[in-house]
């Protein structure tokens, strides 16, 4: 097998061996999306954009697995790859920097694939939940919102370059993300100064990419250009300073 | 002999921190070549240069015939690292790790062969985590072999090691210069130095203060060599004519004449041609310990002058 497939390869058989980031990216959404879903009856419709709250919380979970792989398990994985002088080990064997943060960002795709296939199943099971309306476009927002934190995460990594600090950072721009970006309480019950900060929050405008056209709302346009440029301008960073790490 | 590694004049500074001042030295093919020094001397930083891991602030590197600055992605593929401070993922297993570095080069040998060689087909299946130190060491060896380098660069290999170990780990770096690579040995342990360079360089605040065999520096820093015997003659001080000789001291029966260079030879045959032949002349020779201490500043400031390299 070629390097980097072989690369991805094992990286994936050790992303299954981290009992954290599993955790992480699988269970705790998993479990989050069942019981808020199960808050909520058919009857506050209409505080959940006049869908379903299970239908609603489906779409926002997808990206809430989007955003646990791209702010928590990628970089706490890729800075403690920095920090132990492992990429070092790597770079000295021929075996690029590069190319390491680019089987990274396939494996966290794969993960993130696999997170939200397992709720659609959770979610169909459950509590009879609809599947995408619209499902090109939802494909179109999760690699497009995927693509944007899982830079985002290489850039949290080469920031940090230490396990313990890219998921204290990691976690302190979760948190906040997953309560306000349509994860928790549903918008219309927020404060406006809640729903200011919603606003601005990167989490948001991937649960609004997804959702929108999840429920047959069409493209937010808006969300997926701002995804993009976070995108571009969190890749180029991380990049630069990949590059002057090394 | 061709010269695989040549250095001229290199320089690492990290902002204000000179690494390495200006080191320069070659290395000849086939040779286990020591880089001895204490720590921060700039063993490792040199190295990592002369590997194209970093950037150096200045000098000239050229390994194997290309420049190891310019051509470093061309070069690591000719070259097997064991670097200071680094690791593989603790989950990732020992066959796996030969699996994946052997990739990098298809055309290499099989990585089995060398599982097997180093002793760790036992551990095929354990995570790199749960490896003992010897362990890693091997499987660290290993992994740098897997490209059949031309050229080994070994930095710290038995820090950590116990003594059993340690032995197992000269017994594998002696195999790898058969196998015809050349070995660069970074170390700190003399007796490591001693037991298997056959050139070293003993570097001390980024310079090189002394370059040559382990005998050769031996007998170069013995400035002050003590030639012991026991005689009943009544006078021995003409020997203080001998232009080699610095003092003759007499206790009783036994003398210390001090010297440097030949001065055995000379007290020898200064002896014998007065009819003085004692029994139990001998020199005593600084151990490569001594000589180093001598040279840099792990001997507490008590820096010999430095008139060699």
């Amino acid at each position: 097998m070629p390097l980097f497939p072989k690369l991805t390869w094992t990286e994936l058989k050790l992303f299954a061996r981290e009992p954290f980031a599993v955790i992480f990216t699988f269970a705790f959404p998993l479990i989050t999306l069942v019981v808020i879903s199960g808050s909520f009856s058919i009857e506050d419709a209409e505080d959940f954009r006049g869908v379903a709250p299970w239908d609603y919380y489906l779409a926002s979970y997808v990206g809430v697995v989007i955003g646990a792989v791209g702010t928590i398990a990628l970089p706490v994985h890729v800075a403690a790859y920095a920090e132990r002088g492992i990429l070092r080990r790597f770079r000295a064997s021929s075996i690029p920097t590069w190319s390491v943060l680019g089987a990274q960002v396939v494996v966290g795709f794969l993960m993130a694939v696999i997170g939200s296939v397992v709720l659609m199943i959770a979610g169909r099971l459950l509590y009879d939940a609809s599947l995408p309306e619209q499902p090109f476009g939802v494909l179109v927002a999760f690699v497009i919102g995927a693509a944007s934190f899982l830079t985002l995460g290489l850039l949290i990594a080469m920031v940090t370059r230490n396990a313990r600090a890219a998921q204290a950072v990691g976690m302190l721009l979760f948190f906040p993300m997953f309560l306000l970006s349509g994860a928790g309480p549903p918008p219309d019950v927020m404060s406006d100064a809640m729903q200011s900060v919603s606003d601005v929050l990167p989490l948001t405008f991937v649960v609004r990419a997804i959702q929108d056209p999840w429920i047959g709302e069409g493209q937010d346009t808006t969300s997926l250009v701002l995804l993009v440029a976070i995108t571009v301008v969190a890749g180029a960073i991380a990049g630069w300073l990949m590059k002057r790490g090394i | 002999m061709a010269t695989v590694i040549e250095v001229g004049h290199l320089r690492k500074r990290y902002g204000d921190l000179a690494a390495v001042e200006d080191i320069s030295f070659s290395v000849e093919q086939g040779e286990i070549y020591g880089i001895l020094g204490p720590n921060g001397a700039g063993k490792t930083s040199t190295v990592e240069c002369i590997q194209g891991l970093r950037e150096p602030s200045g000098g000239e590197i050229r390994v194997l015939g290309v420049d190891a600055i310019r051509d470093r992605t061309q070069l690591r593929r000719r070259i097997g690292s064991q670097l200071q401070e680094s690791a593989l993922p603790d989950r990732i297993k020992v066959w796996e790790a030969l699996d994946l570095f052997a990739s990098v080069d298809t055309a290499g040998p099989d990585w089995k062969v060398l599982m097997d060689q180093w002793g760790l087909t036992d551990k095929r299946s354990t995570s790199f985590g749960n490896l003992s130190g010897g362990q890693r060491q091997r499987l660290f060896v290993a992994l740098a072999l897997v490209n059949e380098p031309e050229v080994v660069f070994l930095d710290e290999l038995t820090q950590g090691l116990d003594p059993a170990a340690r032995q197992v780990a000269w017994g594998l770096i002696r195999e790898i210069r058969e196998s015809g690579a050349t070995v660069v040995l970074v170390t700190h342990y003399m007796d490591e130095a001693e037991a298997l360079c056959d050139r070293l360089s003993i570097v001390d605040h980024g310079r090189i203060v002394a370059t040559g065999s382990p005998q050769q520096l031996i007998v170069d820093a013995a400035t002050d060599l003590q030639v012991h015997f026991t005689t009943d003659a009544p006078d021995v001080t003409w020997l203080q004519d001998i232009d080699v000789v610095t003092s003759v001291q007499r206790d009783g029966n036994r003398v210390v004449v001090r010297g440097t260079g030949p001065v055995l030879a000379l007290v020898a045959s200064a002896l014998v041609g007065r009819g003085i032949i004692p029994d139990d002349l001998r020199q005593r020779q600084p151990t490569l310990e001594e000589v180093y201490f001598s040279l840099t500043d792990d001997g507490k400031g008590t820096r010999a002058d430095a008139t060699l390299s």
